[in-house]
């Protein structure tokens, strides 16, 4: 069976409308027969859900990282994982058994694979949990959501994607939208990589121009194909966007009207009433 | 000691770096300031003050390794690294051990568990720190991650250490715009701040994104208010939310288009005659008086 087309939505800053542009683009390809399985990327603040006006209900699948545990039994106190530790996350008096440091752990697994006596346990622990919502025949949404106070989320990013390729394919859609996170840290690279197309949003401001450049560099770095969507088209000025998508020798294939009106549709969880 | 605020939000462009531009300049009429942008992934605060991009100083900062490898030096072929690797993030191209640098945490285990020396941990890049004076005379510090690079939690860090160098004074102020979400950089921008301002707006995404960045605020244990941004947007929930957090009420500020004009302009919403920037004035008097309820409070 071939690849399912997965297209990113990001936008560098936030607020600009990934999730608005998200829901709109679902829905023209939707209205054009695809079958539309959107990603919600965004997995700290995960918000497709209430524009669809669903509620995160069903959870399909969780995601896990590992993290260290001590078997007393089995540990001499060596030093080794201590020592080895990249993070300084292990800390052991001496003569004491080693203590771990979870919050500047990245559960790199130096400790456990450098003790020579398997003291260490690696552990999983939940960071996350993947919802499914089935909207309509043929239009599917699927939710990261990270636990609170994660310091890495892009893992969650990662399930997420994993758990839409497979219910695509099951389900047999035509495409993966995904809805990223704002800025350009790692779970927004781990939303973009290895898209097919990457739909940058922005909006006719200085904010806008300055953060489209960072994206579209991010988009360039990480070798991907994209467009501009330029949203509240109307406001503002929109010289210094096109200045930078010239620069990127991208084009502006979509436009979303500025409006008041998609602002108090959005506030009200009414947004497919949005026509333009 | 120095009083450091941040302001955050959970979702983006709820209005972080416009509230925090127009607080610096009221804070500025009566204190020292230091105004710090630690949204590395898209530092915005400049614009929303007003501010040319020109900088009195700027540094490159490094606070990450990434491993290069020298595959001449990889005798054995033992794939150590590569099964050791828990982020995935080396595998084997044309009998070349190959690193993927987006996938890379930089721990270093790869380097670790080599017997042969092939891979060296070597600092990147990843950020600098730019400072400049404003023209209301009081120091922007701002942090920008590199585009393709990891490590904005450290950057947020760093930025925020530069901004404590430049303040000194009992009294003096520092005022962090966080990043949106909740995850590493924010958690580095609100670590070991002294009140955090929520800015939200009356959507439903905002509120539940609110409640998301209120987890991190409640964690550190941060004394907080809340602001309601195009707070007529949606009069029922502006209610909801004022009545949900009724103690830590800070103000709301009114829906205004031209806002997108001025700022185009480089113009701050402080130099206008916006009926919101009374609505921005009401909330630095609600904030001053959270954070010196002593009636003698020294002031500049």
């Amino acid at each position: 069976m071939s690849r399912i087309k997965e297209i990113a939505v990001t936008g560098g800053k936030g607020g600009t409308g990934k999730s608005t542009a998200t829901i709109l683009l679902a829905k023209k390809f939707f209205q054009a027969g695809k079958k539309v399985l959107v990603v919600d990327a965004d997995v700290e603040c995960p918000n497709d859900y209430l524009l669809l006006n669903q509620s995160l209900s069903t959870v399909v699948e969780k995601a896990y990282a590992q993290f260290p545990t001590l078997d007393k039994e089995k540990c001499r106190q060596c030093g080794l994982c201590t020592e080895a530790c990249p993070n300084n996350a292990i800390f052991q008096a001496p003569g004491e058994y080693p203590v771990f440091n979870y919050d500047l752990c990245d559960g790199c697994g130096t400790c456990w694979n450098v003790c020579p006596y398997g003291a260490i346990i690696p552990k999983k622990k939940e960071i996350g949990k993947i919802y499914k919502n089935d909207i309509k025949e043929g239009f599917s949404l699927i939710t990261g959501a990270a636990k609170p106070i994660l310091e890495e989320t892009s893992p969650v990013v990662q399930k997420a994607r994993e758990v839409a390729r497979a219910y695509a394919q099951e389900k047999g859609f035509d495409l993966i939208l995904i809805d990223t996170a704002p800025g350009t840290h790692c779970s927004v690279i781990r939303a973009l990589m290895n898209t097919d197309l990457v739909y940058a949003v922005t909006e006719p401001t200085p904010m806008g121009a300055y953060d489209l450049d960072l994206i579209l560099d991010l988009v360039k770095k990480l070798d991907l194909k994209a467009e501009v969507v330029l949203n509240k088209a109307g406001v503002g000025k929109r010289e210094k966007i096109e200045k930078v998508v010239r620069d990127y020798k991208l084009k502006i294939t979509e436009e979303i009207p500025y409006s008041k009106k998609l602002a108090e549709l959005y506030s009200r969880n009414k947004l497919s009433e949005f026509k333009y | 000691m120095v009083k450091k605020i941040a302001i955050s939000s959970g979702k983006g462009g709820v209005g972080k770096s416009m509230l925090t531009a127009n607080l610096a300049l009221f804070f500025a009429q009566k204190y020292n300031i230091v105004a710090v942008d630690s949204d590395v992934d898209a530092p915005n605060l400049s614009l929303w003050l007003g501010e040319e991009n020109k900088w009195s100083d700027k540094e490159t900062i490094s606070t990450k390794k990434k491993p290069q490898v020298h595959n001449d030096k990889c005798d054995d072929r033992c794939s150590k690294c590569p099964e050791q690797c828990q982020f995935k993030a080396m595998s084997w191209e044309n009998n070349e051990l190959k690193v993927n640098r987006f996938l890379c945490e930089g721990c270093g285990a790869c380097q670790y568990f080599c017997p042969d020396g092939v891979i060296e941990m070597k600092p990147v890049n990843n950020g600098e720190i730019k400072i400049k004076t404003t023209q209301k005379g009081f120091p922007l510090v701002v942090g920008q991650l590199f585009p393709g690079e990891t490590g904005s939690g450290e950057v947020v860090t760093k930025v925020k250490e530069k901004g404590s160098e430049l303040l000194a004074e009992e009294d003096d102020l520092m005022l962090i715009d966080s990043s949106p979400g909740t995850g590493c950089s924010v958690i580095a921008a609100l670590r070991d701040v002294d009140f955090v301002v929520l800015i939200t707006e009356p959507t439903p995404s905002a509120y539940e994104d609110l409640r998301k960045v209120l987890e991190v605020v409640d964690h550190f244990n941060i004394p907080f208010g809340v602001v309601i941004n195009k707070a007529d947007l949606n009069s029922k929930l502006t209610t909801k939310i004022k009545k949900d957090y009724q103690d830590n009420f800070l103000g709301k500020i009114g829906y205004e288009e031209k806002v997108y004009e001025l700022v185009s302009n480089f113009q701050p919403i402080f130099e206008s005659d916006l009926e919101i920037k009374k609505d921005i004035k009401n909330i630095f008097n609600q904030i001053t008086n959270k954070l010196w309820s002593d009636p003698k409070r020294k002031e500049k």
